[in-house]
C-alpha cells in the first residue's frame, strides 16, 4: 500500500475512478505499464501531474497493441494532437474505452474514429478499403476489395449517400452484438 | 457538412411515425441536440408535447431560447404558439439518437454538451466549423465558439448537479471526451455543489458529500477486491489473446459453472453435512466392508456408508442450542439451491438475450465482417495472421457464394433436400437407438444385480459398464454427426452449427431420459434403500465422463495434432470445437444437478472435475489446437449456450428432482425422509407443527391458501399468460416501429440529397451577390450568436448555419420583396396552410396517441397536409429553397 501514495494522491485516484472504468488497482497497473514503456521518461511520481508524453512508436509496441492491425489508428484517435503522442491520462482513456465496462455507445464513437482514416467524419469507400486491406494482409485483388466495400456500404448505408455516417455506423453496431466483446482489450 | 432533413411536413413517413412514442422522444431531443431545429418550421408543429416529459427536469430553459431564434420566418411563426407551453427540458438522453451523426473530435478545453448525445451534437457542430472556416469569419467564429463552450459547460454542469451522485459519475464516465475534460467537469460539479448554489444547508451538504465520497471509495475498494479474487484472469487473457473471444467463451462458461458448483458445495456442506457431522461423527460402516480403492471409480461399497450419499443422512432433529430438523434442512437446502440456480440462469439468459439477440441482424454480413468482426483482444502474432487469412477466405467465399446460389438448379436443390432429410433421419435414429440400447443394457444389468453388501470387486467393476457405454456413445456418436454435417451444405455457417448442436443435444437428452426413467421406475422397486443407488450411478457417470473428457482431449486432440502435423499435413492442426466442448461441460453439469438430491456432496467431485478440466483444456488448446476457422458470432453462440444450459438440461434436471421429491416414496430404511410418503410431505408436517403455535398461525394459512391451493396457481398462471400476451404485443409494436424508423431514415436521406442539390444549384446561380453581402451577413450572424449565447441550445452551429444561409436568404428576401411580391405572398400562404394542416394532424395524433401507442395517424389530416405541401411545392419552388436555407446548413 505504501508505494501507492507515492504515485498518485488519493484525490487523483478518486478522480481516475470517477472518470474512467478502472479501479484503483488497475490505474496503478496501467501506470506501471506506462512507466515500463519508457522508464527514463515517465516519472514514478505523478502527484504533481507531470507533463509527459510518449510517442506513438513506443505505445504501439505494447504486447496488447503490437499485433493489432489498427494499432496506429487506435493510438492516434486517443491522442490529443492526433499524431499519436499519448500522455498518461490519454493512455488511461484509451484503455478505459477499450475495457469491458465501457458502454457500447462510447465504444462505438471511438471505433468510428479509428476506422475514419481521413478524419472527414464519414466512413467512405477509401476508409473501408484501408480497413479491409489491414484485415486481410492486402491479399485480395483490388476488384474484390472494391466489391466487398461496396457491399458493406450498401448494407449499412441507410440514408443513401454512399458513405457511412456515424448514424449508419451506430445502427450497424447495435445490430452486431459481438462488437462489445470484440472491441475490448484486456490490460 | 451536416444537414438535417426538414422533411417533417413533406415526408409522409414522418407523419406515420409521429404517433409513436420513440419518435416523440427523438423529436424532442431534436430540439436540444440539433441547433437547426429551431428554424425548422416542421419542428414548430411538433412542439405540442405531452406534459410528462419532465423526467429529467433539470434547468429547463427549453422554450425561452425559442425567443432568441434569430432567423425565424415570420410567416411560419404564426403556427408556433403552442411552443410557449412546452415544458421542455434540457437533459434528454437517448442513446439511439439518429440525428447526431458525427462523433466528437477532441478539442481541448471544450467541455460541452450534456451527456454523450448532446456532446456529440456539439462537437459535431464545432468541428464542422473549422474545416471550412472562412478567414473572414475566423475572429467571430472564435468568439462564438468560446461563448458557446462556456455556455454548454455551464449547462452540462447544471444538469449534472441535479442528478444523484451515482448517476453523475456514470454520466461523467460515459462522456466521450478525454480524461482531462472529464476531470474538469467533475471538479466543476463538485465546486458547484459545495458553493451552496445548489444546497442551502452547507453543513448538511458537506456531510452528505463526505458520506457519498466515502461510500464511493468503499464501493471501489470492494470492486478492487472482487477483481483480485477473480480466478484465472491471466489465463483468460492469454487464451483470449491467442484464440479470440469465441474460444474464450468456453472457458468463461467453464469458470461460471465451477462457481455454481462451489456455491452448491458450500450450501450443501454448510447446511446438511456439517450439522450431521457435529451431531454424529461415527460412520456406521458394516464390518465386512473395507476401502478397496475401486470405490473412487464406482462410488459403491465403502462410499455407500459415508456422507456422500443420501442414505447416510439422519432423519432426526438435532437437539442442541437450537433444534435442527435434518429433514427440513435437507429439503430446503436442495430446493433453495435449485431455485437459485434457476433464477441465476434465467437472469443471465435474459440479459444475454437482451444484449445479443434483441437487434441482431444477420443481413449486414459484409459490413459486419469489415467493421465489427475484428477481435481487438487478440495479441498473438500467429493468431492474428490466421485470423486475417480466415477473414480473407470468408470474404472470398461470400463473394462466390452469391454467384453459386444463383446458379443452383432445381435438381441440385432437390438433392440437397434429400441429403438434409437423410442426415436428419439418420441422426435422430442414432439418438433413439442409443437411448434404446441403454435401456436394454440397464435391464440386463438389473437382472444380474443382487444385494449390494456382498459385492465382490468384479461385481462392483461391472457396474461401470453402463457409464462406460454412455460416455463412449457421447464421444463417438457426435463424430458421426460431424461427418453428416460435412455432407450437408447449409447456406449459412450458423445453420450448420445449430443443426449440429441440436443433434448432439438430442442424443444426450435421449440417453439421459432413458437413464432417468430407469432410475425413477425400476430402481425404487428393486432396492430397499434406493436413493444411494441412484447416487452411485450418477457418481459413476460423472467420473467416467470425466475420464472420457480427459482421454478425449489428450488423445483426440493430441493425436489429431500429431497426425495433422507429422503424418497427414493435409488435415492440418485440429480446430478447437467450441460447440462440442461446451455441450460436454453442459452435460457434465446436468449430471451434477440431477445428483444433488441423491448425493449432496457430488458438487465436490464436480469442482475437482471442472478445475482439472480447465487446466487440461488450456494445455491441450495451446499445444494441440488452432483457433476455429470460422469464428462466427461469438456473442450469439454464448447466448445459445446459456439457453441450452437452461432449457433442456437444467429444466430437465429440475423436473427430475421435483418428481422424485413429490411423487416417489423415499426408502424406508435409510435417508432423512424414511417413513414419509413423499419428500414433500415434510413441509406439511412442519406446517402442522408450526400451526400448533398460535402466534405463527399465518404460516399455516399461507401454506394452505397459497402453496397447496390450485386456485392460486390457476390465477397466477392466468395473470402471467395475460402479461406475456401484452408484452408480446408490445414487441410486435416495437418491431413495426423499427421498420418505420428505418424507413424514416431512408426518407430523410433522400430529402437531404435532394435539398443539397437544390442548394448547390442556387449557390451556382447567384455567387456574385453572395460576395457582396458577406460582410453584412457576418455582422448579423454575430449579433444572433451573441443573442443566443444565453441559452442552452443556441449553439455555435447556429452561427455556422447563418453564414451559409443568411447570405442567400436575405438576398433572396430582398429580391423577393422588391421584385416578386405576389409570389412571396402566395408562397407564405401555402406555407401557412401546410403548417395549419400539419398542426391539425398533430393535434389529432395527440389524441390518438393518448389512447394507443402506435396507432396510425389520422389520415385526412395527413392528406390535408400533404395536399398543402403539394400546393406549396407546385406554386413556387422558391419557397422550398428558402426554407431549406433556413433549416439545412451545409
Amino acid at each position: 500500500m505504501g508505494n501507492k501514495q507515492t504515485i498518485f494522491t488519493d484525490e487523483q485516484l478518486d478522480a481516475y475512478q470517477d472518470c474512467t472504468f478502472f479501479t484503483r488497482k488497475e490505474i496503478l497497473r496501467l501506470h506501471s505499464r506506462y512507466h515500463e514503456l519508457a522508464p527514463h521518461l515517465v516519472p514514478m511520481d505523478y502527484t504533481n501531474e507531470p507533463d509527459c508524453k510518449l510517442p506513438l512508436a513506443l505505445i504501439v509496441d505494447m504486447p496488447e497493441l503490437k499485433e493489432n492491425p489498427f494499432r496506429n489508428r487506435i493510438v492516434e484517435s486517443f491522442s490529443e494532437d492526433g499524431m499519436g503522442n499519448l500522455s498518461f491520462n490519454e493512455f488511461v482513456d484509451m484503455f478505459s474505452v477499450l475495457s469491458e465496462m465501457a458502454p457500447r455507445e462510447l465504444k462505438a464513437i471511438y471505433a468510428f474514429k479509428i476506422y475514419d482514416y481521413n478524419v472527414d467524419n464519414y466512413l467512405c469507400k477509401e476508409d473501408l478499403e484501408k480497413t479491409l486491406n489491414k484485415l486481410t494482409k492486402e491479399e485480395l485483388t483490388p476488384e474484390e476489395v472494391e466489391l466487398v466495400c461496396e457491399k458493406a456500404i450498401e448494407e449499412a448505408d441507410l440514408d443513401g449517400d454512399n458513405k457511412l455516417s456515424y448514424a449508419d455506423f451506430e445502427n450497424m453496431i447495435t445490430r452486431a452484438p459481438d462488437f462489445l466483446s470484440t472491441f475490448h482489450i484486456r490490460i | 457538412m451536416t444537414s438535417y432533413s426538414n422533411g417533417g411536413v413533406f415526408n409522409p413517413a414522418y407523419h406515420d411515425s409521429e404517433t409513436l412514442e420513440i419518435d416523440r422522444r427523438s423529436s424532442r431531443k431534436h430540439q436540444h441536440t440539433n441547433p437547426y431545429a429551431r428554424v425548422d418550421p416542421a419542428q414548430w408543429g411538433h412542439n405540442v408535447e405531452p406534459g410528462d416529459n419532465g423526467e429529467w427536469g433539470a434547468a429547463g430553459d427549453g422554450w425561452t431560447r425559442r425567443e432568441n431564434v434569430p432567423m425565424g420566418l415570420i410567416s411560419t411563426r404564426l403556427g408556433s404558439p403552442p411552443l410557449q407551453q412546452n415544458p421542455n427540458n434540457t437533459s434528454q438522453i437517448d442513446p439511439d439518437s439518429q440525428y447526431d451523426r458525427l462523433p466528437p473530435v477532441q478539442l481541448h478545453s471544450s467541455i460541452s454538451g450534456n451527456m454523450t448525445m448532446r456532446w456529440r451534437g456539439v462537437t459535431m457542430r464545432r468541428m464542422s466549423m473549422f474545416p471550412n472556416a472562412d478567414p473572414a469569419h475566423a475572429a467571430f467564429t472564435e468568439d462564438a465558439i468560446k461563448s458557446e463552450m462556456e455556455n454548454e459547460e455551464q449547462n452540462l454542469i447544471k444538469e449534472l448537479v441535479a442528478l444523484s451522485t451515482t448517476e453523475q459519475i456514470r454520466k461523467i464516465r460515459e462522456l466521450p471526451v478525454s480524461f482531462e475534460e472529464k476531470k474538469h467537469v467533475r471538479t466543476q460539479v463538485t465546486a458547484f455543489k459545495s458553493s451552496g448554489q445548489y444546497h442551502h444547508f452547507t453543513s448538511l451538504t458537506d456531510f452528505s458529500q463526505n458520506m457519498s465520497l466515502s461510500m464511493r471509495r468503499f464501493g471501489y475498494s470492494i470492486k478492487s477486491a472482487r477483481q483480485t479474487l477473480q480466478l484465472w484472469q491471466g489465463i483468460m487473457k492469454e487464451i483470449g489473446g491467442k484464440f479470440g473471444s469465441s474460444v474464450l467463451n468456453y472457458f468463461v462458461l467453464l469458470k461460471w459453472l465451477l462457481l455454481f458448483n462451489i456455491f452448491s458445495f458450500l450450501v450443501n456442506f454448510g447446511f446438511i453435512t456439517i450439522p450431521l457431522l457435529v451431531y454424529d461423527l461415527s460412520l456406521n460402516v458394516s464390518p465386512n466392508v473395507s476401502f478397496r480403492g475401486l470405490e473412487l471409480l464406482t462410488g459403491a461399497g465403502y462410499f455407500n456408508y459415508t456422507i456422500m450419499y443420501y442414505g447416510s443422512y439422519s432423519n432426526e432433529t438435532i437437539r442442541g442450542l437450537l433444534d435442527y430438523d435434518m429433514q427440513l434442512a435437507y429439503f430446503f437446502t436442495i430446493s433453495v439451491y435449485m431455485v437459485l440456480c434457476g433464477l441465476v440462469l434465467i437472469f443471465s439468459m435474459a440479459s444475454s438475450f437482451k444484449k445479443n439477440y434483441a437487434l441482431a441482424d444477420p443481413a449486414s454480413n459484409s459490413a459486419w465482417q469489415l467493421l465489427c468482426s475484428w477481435d481487438f483482444s487478440i495479441t498473438n502474432e500467429k493468431a492474428v495472421n490466421q485470423r486475417k487469412n480466415n477473414l480473407r477466405i470468408q470474404l472470398k467465399e461470400s463473394l462466390s457464394e452469391k454467384a453459386h446460389r444463383e446458379r443452383q438448379t432445381t435438381s441440385e436443390q432437390l438433392k440437397q433436400y434429400g441429403i438434409y432429410f437423410g442426415s436428419w433421419l439418420l441422426s435422430t435414429g442414432l439418438a433413439a437407438g442409443c437411448g434404446a440400447s441403454i435401456f436394454y443394457l440397464c435391464h440386463y444389468e438389473d437382472e444380474r444385480v443382487e444385494d449390494t453388501e456382498t459385492w465382490s470387486a468384479l461385481k462392483e467393476a461391472e457396474t461401470l459398464l453402463v457409464p462406460f457405454v454412455v460416455s463412449l456413445m457421447n464421444m463417438v456418436i457426435p463424430l458421426f454427426f460431424s461427418l453428416f454435417n460435412k455432407f450437408e451444405q447449409y447456406s449459412s455457417q450458423r445453420k450448420q452449427i445449430y443443426a449440429l448442436l441440436f443433434r448432439n443435444v438430442l442424443l444426450r437428452i435421449s440417453i439421459l431420459g432413458v437413464l432417468c426413467y430407469y432410475w425413477m421406475n425400476t430402481v425404487p422397486q428393486k432396492f430397499t434403500c434406493w436413493e444411494p443407488m441412484v447416487g452411485q450411478a450418477l457418481y459413476r457417470l460423472v467420473i467416467v465422463d470425466f475420464i472420457f473428457l480427459m482421454l478425449g482431449s489428450l488423445f483426440g486432440e493430441f493425436l489429431s495434432n500429431v497426425i495433422g502435423t507429422k503424418i497427414q499435413p493435409r488435415l492440418g492442426v485440429p480446430e478447437f470445437d467450441v460447440a462440442r466442448n461446451v455441450l460436454e461441460i453442459i452435460y457434465a453439469q446436468t449430471l451434477a444437478w440431477i445428483g444433488i438430491y441423491f448425493s449432496p456432496l457430488l458438487p465436490v467431485i464436480q469442482i475437482l472435475k471442472f478445475f482439472i478440466l480447465f487446466y487440461l483444456k488450456k494445455v491441450s488448446l495451446t499445444h494441440n489446437c488452432q483457433p476455429p476457422r470460422r469464428s462466427g458470432r461469438a456473442a450469439q453462440m454464448k447466448t445459445i449456450f446459456i439457453f441450452l444450459l437452461f432449457f433442456p438440461f437444467f429444466v430437465g434436471a429440475l423436473s427430475i428432482v421435483a418428481y422424485t421429491s413429490w411423487r416417489l416414496t423415499p426408502s424406508e430404511q435409510c435417508g432423512p425422509f424414511r417413513g414419509l410418503n413423499s419428500t414433500f410431505s415434510v413441509t406439511g408436517e412442519w406446517i402442522d407443527h408450526v400451526n400448533n403455535n398460535s402466534s405463527t398461525h399465518w404460516v399455516g394459512w399461507i401454506y394452505q391458501n397459497v402453496i397447496r391451493s390450485e386456485i392460486f396457481y390457476f390465477l397466477s398462471t392466468l395473470i402471467i399468460l395475460v402479461i406475456i400476451y401484452i408484452f408480446w404485443q408490445l414487441i410486435q409494436g416495437r418491431k413495426q416501429l423499427i421498420v418505420l424508423l428505418r424507413r424514416q431514415i431512408i426518407n430523410e436521406g433522400k430529402d437531404k440529397s435532394f435539398l443539397l442539390e437544390k442548394l448547390q444549384n442556387l449557390q451556382k446561380s447567384c455567387p456574385e451577390v453572395n460576395k457582396k453581402h458577406k460582410k453584412r451577413t457576418t455582422h448579423t450572424s454575430r449579433r444572433s450568436a451573441e443573442r443566443s449565447s444565453g441559452s442552452q441550445s443556441n449553439s455555435n452551429a447556429m452561427v455556422q448555419v447563418l453564414l451559409a444561409r443568411q447570405q442567400l436568404e436575405e438576398e433572396e428576401r430582398r429580391r423577393a420583396s422588391g421584385v416578386s411580391v405576389p409570389s412571396d405572398i402566395s408562397t407564405s400562404d401555402a406555407v401557412t396552410q401546410a403548417m395549419l394542416a400539419r398542426q391539425k394532424a398533430e393535434r389529432q395524433d395527440e389524441n390518438v396517441y393518448e389512447i394507443t401507442d402506435g396507432h396510425p395517424p389520422s389520415l385526412d389530416a395527413v392528406a390535408q397536409s400533404l395536399a398543402a405541401r403539394q400546393r406549396a411545392e407546385d406554386r413556387d419552388e422558391y419557397w422550398s429553397t428558402t426554407h431549406f436555407n433556413q433549416s439545412n446548413p451545409v
